[in-house]
């Protein structure tokens, strides 16, 4: 493929054009970054008075803390349910858009819309909603003979951060479903209509294979998302609980290091949490993605 | 194998002014193969995806075989379709490709790997049955097409420009293997295409298509010898056919105050004469009425554009015509077509023209 090169006259110039992306990302990232891989040598107190260093320790400790290892489990349950609901939902939604015709923009409208709500609000709306004393959900599962209460049942309490980050997520995944459907040439759909294919079959056999690379970028945004973008709505939500049942790795980060005020602990999960995230986008990138291609 | 017949078949979009097809009526004969040939926009396409169930049939009837399928899904009408842009699935190998119809039909697998050969042999694609189509050319998938609708055996192959993706050299060279195909397979086709050189030399039946209606049906050389109206006469033929206004008084076809033809039975009055440009028989005579303008090279014949009168005028000559700015042009009186000068149908001019023209097979 020919990409477009643009030529500069003079050799600063490019310099100066991506020195503010390039100031952003290192003042808010990687020094920060640094800052954690440092910190996570060392044990302070929490004012700073006194600090020592004992190398690998606060690693060790975590990985013999069932705390931590639980929170883990925890992690895999959340991000694997809300990935999968959310990009469940969103593809049924976009298949049905789809196969509209006249009203396909308003619909799409409103789908988009919880994309603007933002993270935190979404998760009061929810814990408004499934409130044990007044949420109206909860009013309608009790009618059924269901006693919700996500204050006291672990259960409960990671269906609905589940519920809160994947509705908040669908509007997002709708839009590329809805794009990528929509880049299947007509034909293909006909041809496989002629070829004695019914509707279901067609989707299976022709339209889902050919959305894989959609599919496949979403899966590595979705599961970035509810690792770390979720933090709010759980905040808001259940704040962890009860218990650890909605702790999610990057939130024992922030109960560790802000509440516990345990920094070496806390800058140590956080260089957990960063290999990890690097390592799912490495494979994801490296050895998915070379399957999706057609 | 089987008839096609299209009974009043109309096509209303919801919205648009007018029909997109008005009332069609044809009867394709078991192994017949018809062009649909007509301009963007004529309802040739549509009428091909009516055929196909791609579309539904707004009024009237259309019947495979002696079934009614107004009502059938596509996959129930026993019908193979090549797609102009291939239509292959991009994440099957060919092989995949093929079988995915007949896998879906429930055929033995015995059976499916045998007519997959069969075809693949018979459009030599046979070393690449397992590649993906992104890994051929244009002819490639072209034939891979081709080969997705043989493999069915179906009742009819519906053809919907099929080569219009291709560079002019490859379509010459496919539009000469779909012809050998059919006259192997013997399958009812019906083929759409914008191209009347490609229309001409496929179909065993043309139908020239105009505004969604049916302008002229017949066996190619029929239509290009007596063009039913200005349309067909200035569709078919390339260079296309000069219309000319023109007058007909006392027996001759006046143009610019001269007689181009004399001895016509035709009413007097104003008139659309039709002259094919390699009817024209020209003479260099100082005087004459036909100007020179310029003079198109073409290799083994040349176009000479010319006027007579006010009125642009086309002649193709072989070489040896000698050329000069002044010429006289000559018709001989059967290569004449009149036509109505403000409707455009064909005028009687009580000549006996022959009105079939079979190409003569020595020792046939």
């Amino acid at each position: 493929m020919q990409t477009k090169r643009t030529t500069f006259r003079s050799w600063w110039l490019p310099y100066l054009l991506v020195a503010p992306q390039l100031a952003i990302t290192l003042v808010f990232f990687i020094w920060p970054a640094g800052q954690a891989v440092y910190q996570s040598f060392l044990r302070e107190d929490p004012f700073g008075l006194s600090t020592t260093w004992v190398g690998l320790r606060n690693y060790i400790r975590l990985f013999d803390s069932a705390e931590y290892l639980a929170s883990f489990e925890t992690t895999v349950i959340f991000t694997v349910c809300t990935a999968s609901l959310s990009m469940g939902l969103s593809l049924l939604l976009a298949v049905a858009v789809d196969r509209m015709i006249r009203t396909a923009s308003v619909y799409t409208t409103l789908v988009v819309w919880p994309y603007a709500v933002a993270p935190a609000i979404a998760g009061i709306l929810w814990w408004f909603m499934f409130n044990p004393s007044f949420g109206i959900l909860t009013y309608v599962l009790e009618m059924v003979g269901y006693d919700w209460n996500h204050r006291l049942n672990g259960e409960d309490a990671m269906t609905l951060v589940v519920l809160a980050s994947a509705w908040k997520q669908i509007s997002y995944n709708f839009l590329f479903f809805v794009a990528g459907l929509q880049s299947i040439p007509m034909s293909l759909r006909e041809a496989a209509a002629i070829d004695g294919a019914g509707p279901v079959k067609r989707f299976f056999t022709v339209v889902f294979p050919l959305l894989s690379p959609t599919t496949f970028f979403l899966l590595v945004v979705n599961i970035n998302y509810t690792m770390f973008d979720t933090f709010s709505t759980i905040d808001a939500s259940t704040a962890g609980g009860p218990g650890q049942a909605t702790t999610i790795l990057v939130y024992k980060v922030y109960e560790d290091g802000v509440k516990g005020l345990n920094l070496g602990s806390s800058a140590a999960q956080s260089v957990i949490l960063m290999s990890i995230v690097i390592a799912l986008t490495f494979i994801q990138f490296r050895f998915i993605e070379r399957r999706v291609q057609y | 194998m089987a008839g096609i017949k299209l009974s009043a078949v109309k096509k209303i979009y919801p919205g648009a002014a007018e029909p997109a097809v008005k009332g069609v009526d044809l009867d394709i004969q078991d192994g017949e193969f018809v062009v649909l040939v007509g301009p963007s926009g004529c309802g040739k396409s549509t009428l091909l995806r009516m055929i196909a169930g791609l579309e539904t049939v707004s009024d009237g009837e259309i019947a495979i075989g002696d079934k009614v399928v107004n009502q059938m899904e596509p996959a129930e009408r026993d019908i193979a379709m090549v797609f102009q842009n291939y239509a292959l699935y991009p994440h099957m190998s060919v092989r995949q490709n093929m079988s995915y119809g007949l896998k879906n039909r429930k055929m033995p697998k015995g059976e499916i790997a045998r007519r997959i050969d069969e075809a693949a042999a018979v459009l030599e694609i046979t070393p690449y049955l397992d590649r993906k189509p992104r890994a051929l050319s244009g002819g490639q998938r072209q034939r891979v097409a081709m080969g997705r609708a043989i493999v069915r055996d179906p009742a009819a192959f519906l053809f919907d420009e099929p080569l219009s993706n291709l560079d002019a050299k490859l379509r010459l060279h496919m539009r000469g293997e779909i012809k050998q195909l059919h006259q192997r397979l013997k399958t009812t086709s019906v083929y759409v295409t914008h191209d009347q050189l490609e229309a001409m030399t496929l179909a065993d039946r043309l139908v020239v298509l105009n505004h969604g209606r049916i302008e002229q049906v017949g066996r190619p050389l029929d239509l290009y010898r007596r063009p039913a109206s200005t349309f067909v006469a200035g569709f078919l033929g390339a260079p296309a056919m000069n219309l000319i206004d023109a007058e007909v008084t006392g027996g001759a076809l006046m143009l610019a105050g001269a007689a181009l033809a004399r001895g016509l039975q035709a009413e007097a009055g104003r008139v659309t004469a039709g002259i094919r440009p390699e009817a024209l028989r020209l003479r260099a005579a100082p005087g004459g009425n036909f100007r020179l303008d310029y003079v198109e090279e073409l290799g083994g014949s040349r176009i000479v554009h010319g006027h007579i009168g006010a009125q642009r005028i086309i002649a193709q000559t072989d070489l040896a015509q000698e050329l000069s700015a002044e010429m006289q042009a000559e018709l001989p009186l059967e290569e004449l077509h009149l036509f109505h000068a403000t409707e455009g149908h064909r005028l009687s001019m009580g000549l006996n023209q022959p009105a079939t023209a079979d190409p003569q097979l020595v020792g046939a």
